[in-house]
């Protein structure tokens, strides 16, 4: 493949791994908190876009309004579960009962569906896109257009709007914004939904293009992890960069010489990163949270 | 007696008795679960010196686990080394590697030290999982020796469990002596505020190094016992799940107890046996078990159980006589200046201290004020100048270095961790005076306690109340004294006293000048300071506007135009 071909490929996957990071960061500026679940979220997701298509007998693009709202559901029942009654408590108690969670959904799902992979409906149609030499299947072009309308609305939505500004002030500190009357747990309750539908959407889109399998959320954590670590903790554009980074690395290194190349590669890279830039890519200007 | 119902010995009694009942019973099966529990519990145990004590997320203890497997598989299995010999090289490996890895991530906080350590759990996997001729790859390493306990005259299995099982009895016993003494406010110290702790100074780096190579060392062991124990070493070993269980071992165990380690590892190996009736759908019920378990019992299983004991009684505090003060020396800061993201907030700042003095530091909110202290205290680094405290140069040195060489500091706002007593933070700042303070570095608790009690009765804190209101400044002062500084710097000292205590605290840093302490003492309260400061010096705009007595101060009319609102002539 060329070059250019290889840094397409790993644009549109850097782009699916950008949007479960963007869900990953959503909660994580809401709380300060992590959720490991975000991953079996989108798993979850893929499950229901599935299962509704089935059903329903519709179109990906007929499917992803339902999906979103049924996900915005769960996250705020995950809400109640995972963070409510973690709240007051150290984050990394919080942490591991997302991990909990998040582990009972993929044993949940593979009692429900089994371990085989499961494709599920494409969002505009499937076939490829020529662009002179260069092909792009129309999976991939969804999924980059998704993360250009879902990453712009979600920057938007934390840095233009009122709900934004209450969100992040209500993380950085809690009890002045609960004195100043404003509803924490309501909005806290309300990014666990937005992250959830988020991954719902993404679900979706990675459904069609590279199956689902119940631990198919396993690896999309991590690289989410890895992505808002090295773009700096909280920062909605160091994900979207980390996350290109992880792709580029997965597409053109393991195009030119191995996968087992890129991945040694790679976290080599993060850790020569982290030597050089403590705080990520792009750090936070406040003081860091747990 | 008493100290038999505290948590290690009784936990270490029941698993005693159940073994013997396992022994007895003679199942193979249970044998085998009991002598792969010993493996994650020798695992967990070290997880609690770093993560549990030290506070650091370490994401690397499953691949430490998977070195010592393979070490085992390699030395003893490939090599047929004796197990005299691979045991050892299995603890070294991982910890020697542990060393080395930690050196360039040494500057890493929170979850970017995670990061570091996923990054080099995934290394350890790739060679796992990729470097055939060496870890036999997908296919693993077959042919691992048991373990030599023939001699007891048990059977195989029962042998090798009560083997893995003394293994886990010494590295707990190791682990509690690791801890002991008076580090356990120092370590506390260090997890719960490590920018308190440097300011303390204590090393947070340090203590973490130690804390990180000894969980490797642990996981070895654990790792090389369970390669014995399975006779092979599968690519699995080296998979994230290992990691994920070790977490939950320890959190439901309860964070930084050692019999909490054990517990959670005796509780995770045998919760899939448990669950066994309930058919498939046993690993959904495992993944709800760990959350109820999160749910219900927040301080782990061994802090469920404290709950019935009454609180261990304190070593009675040894009367002491007040040390010695530090040599006189002269604090010089020259000309040192800081910007922020462009923005210069401190031009070229001289200033001088010497001994017995006290220096008042006024300005207006955004001046500088903190600045200044934190970049003497060397919580910041300043862009240009220097700093010397009598011939010594400290610019650019580490906070904890700075306090070490007699600069100790108050914050503005202090928030003392939730679980620490006013006695606790003094303490830690009291084991930090050596310099060595940190694993298996024992301290006289007693004397400690004395000499921390001496210091609180000395700002006018009762050691044993609660904190409250202003009372937490008075506590941060006795933390810095606890350093016996040259040079004390203090942040707004008497915000939120009331002038009963005003007074109490204003005697207080008189006598301090007078056992020849240099103070600077940063303060809105003009009239406090006028009374107190031989000399003020004004800060407007990052510069030193006016130094001089409290009268000619009080006269300067661009100080009196920033401060009363007077236009300057």
């Amino acid at each position: 493949m060329s070059l250019a071909q290889l840094l397409l490929n790993g644009l549109a996957l850097g782009s699916a791994y950008a949007l479960v990071a963007l869900g990953f960061v959503l909660v994580l500026n809401a709380t300060g908190s992590i959720n490991f679940a975000q991953g079996d979220m989108v798993m979850l997701g893929g499950y229901v876009a599935i299962a509704l298509a089935r059903l329903l007998d519709l179109s990906g693009l007929a499917v992803l309004p339902l999906v979103t709202l049924a996900m915005a559901g769960f996250g705020l029942l995950f809400s109640m579960l995972a963070w409510r009654p973690f709240r007051r408590r150290p984050p990394i108690s919080g942490l591991l009962a997302t991990v909990a969670l998040g582990l009972t959904l993929q044993e949940a799902m593979n009692a429900l569906e089994g371990a085989a992979p499961q494709a599920g409906p494409t969002l505009i149609g499937t076939g490829e896109i020529h662009l002179g030499p260069l092909g792009l299947s129309r999976a991939s072009l969804g999924i980059l257009v998704a993360c250009l309308v879902l990453g712009s609305a979600q920057g938007w939505l934390l840095g233009r709007t009122q709900f934004g500004r209450r969100l992040r002030a209500s993380a950085q500190d809690p009890v002045t914004a609960r004195a100043l009357g404003l509803p924490v747990d309501r909005l806290i309750a309300t990014s666990f939904a937005l992250a959830a539908a988020l991954a719902g959407a993404v679900g979706l889109l990675l459904s069609g293009p590279y199956f689902v399998t119940p631990t198919s959320g396993n690896d999309l954590i991590l690289r989410a992890y890895v992505a808002v670590t090295i773009g700096g903790w909280g920062s909605l554009k160091g994900a979207v960069v980390g996350a290109l980074l992880i792709a580029l690395f997965e597409s053109v290194v393991a195009g030119y010489a191995s996968s087992v190349v890129a991945t040694a590669s790679l976290y080599g890279l993060v850790l020569v990163l982290l030597a050089v830039r403590p705080a990520g890519l792009f750090p936070e200007p406040f003081g860091r949270r747990a | 007696m008493k100290a038999f119902v505290r948590p290690a010995p009784l936990v270490g009694l029941a698993i005693a008795g159940w073994l013997l009942v396992v022994v007895a019973t003679g199942s193979g099966y249970e044998q085998r679960l009991m002598a792969l529990a010993a493996s994650s519990a020798l695992m967990a145990i070290g997880y609690q010196l770093v993560f549990g004590q030290v506070g650091a997320l370490s994401l690397a203890q499953g691949a430490c686990f998977a070195i010592g497997a393979y070490a085992a598989g390699i030395l003893g299995g490939r090599l047929g080394w004796p197990i005299w010999l691979e045991l050892p090289a299995a603890i070294l490996l991982p910890a020697l590697l542990a060393a080395v890895a930690h050196g360039p991530v040494r500057r890493l906080d929170g979850h970017y030290f995670a990061l570091a350590t996923l990054g080099l759990a995934v290394l350890v996997r790739l060679v796992a999982v990729d470097a055939q001729g060496l870890t036999g790859g997908a296919n693993g390493l077959i042919g691992v020796p048991p373990l030599p306990v023939g001699w007891l005259g048990l059977s195989r299995g029962a042998g090798t469990m009560l083997a893995g099982w003394t293994l886990a009895g010494i590295g707990a016993g190791l682990a509690l002596w690791l801890k002991r003494g008076g580090n356990g406010p120092t370590l506390a110290l260090v997890r719960d505020d490590p920018a308190l702790a440097r300011a303390s100074g204590l090393d947070p780096g340090r203590i973490r190094t130690q804390g990180f190579v000894l969980a490797a060392g642990f996981a070895g062991a654990g790792g090389a016992l369970q390669a014995h124990v399975l006779g092979l070493v599968s690519p699995d070993v080296a998979e994230f799940s290992v990691m994920v269980g070790c977490l939950a071992m320890v959190v439901i165990g309860g964070r930084g107890s050692v019999a909490g380690g054990v517990l959670g590892a005796l509780l995770i190996g045998h919760l899939p046996e448990w669950l066994r009736p309930l058919g498939s759908s046993y690993r959904i019920a495992y993944g709800l078990g760990l959350f109820v378990c999160l749910l219900v019992a927040p301080a782990g299983l061994v802090g469920s159980l404290e709950r019935f004991w009454p609180r261990r009684s304190m070593p009675a505090p040894l009367a002491v006589t007040t040390s010695l003060p530090r040599p006189d020396a002269v604090l010089r800061v020259d000309g040192i200046g800081k910007s922020y993201g462009g923005i210069a907030v401190l031009h070229g700042i001289s200033l001088e201290l010497r001994p017995g003095e006290i220096v008042g530091l006024i300005g207006p909110n955004g001046s500088g004020k903190t600045t200044l202290i934190n970049l003497v205290g060397g919580q910041d680094r300043p862009d240009r100048g220097r700093i010397t405290l009598g011939t010594a140069r400290l610019d650019g040195l580490s906070a904890d270095r700075i306090a070490r060489a007699g600069i100790a500091r108050s914050f503005q706002s202090v928030a003392v961790p939730d679980a620490m007593m006013p006695t606790d933070l003094v303490m830690a700042a009291l084991a930090a005076r050596e310099g060595r303070a940190g694993f298996g570095h024992a301290l006289a608790i007693a004397s400690l306690r004395g000499e921390a009690a001496a210091l609180l009765r000395r700002v006018g804190v009762d050691s044993d109340c609660p904190l409250e209101g202003g009372s937490v400044r008075l506590v941060d002062i006795a933390r810095a004294l606890a350093l016996d500084p040259a040079v004390l710097l203090l942040d707004e000292p008497a915000a939120g006293l009331d002038p009963a205590e005003r007074d109490r605290l204003g005697t207080l840093l008189r006598a301090l000048a007078t056992e020849g302490r240099a103070l600077l003492v940063v303060e809105h309260d003009m009239v406090f300071l006028m009374g107190l400061a031989d000399r003020i010096a004004v800060l407007l705009d990052g510069r030193i506007a006016r130094a001089g007595t409290a009268d000619e101060v009080r006269a300067d009319p661009r100080v009196r135009a920033a401060y009363l609102g007077e236009p300057s002539a």
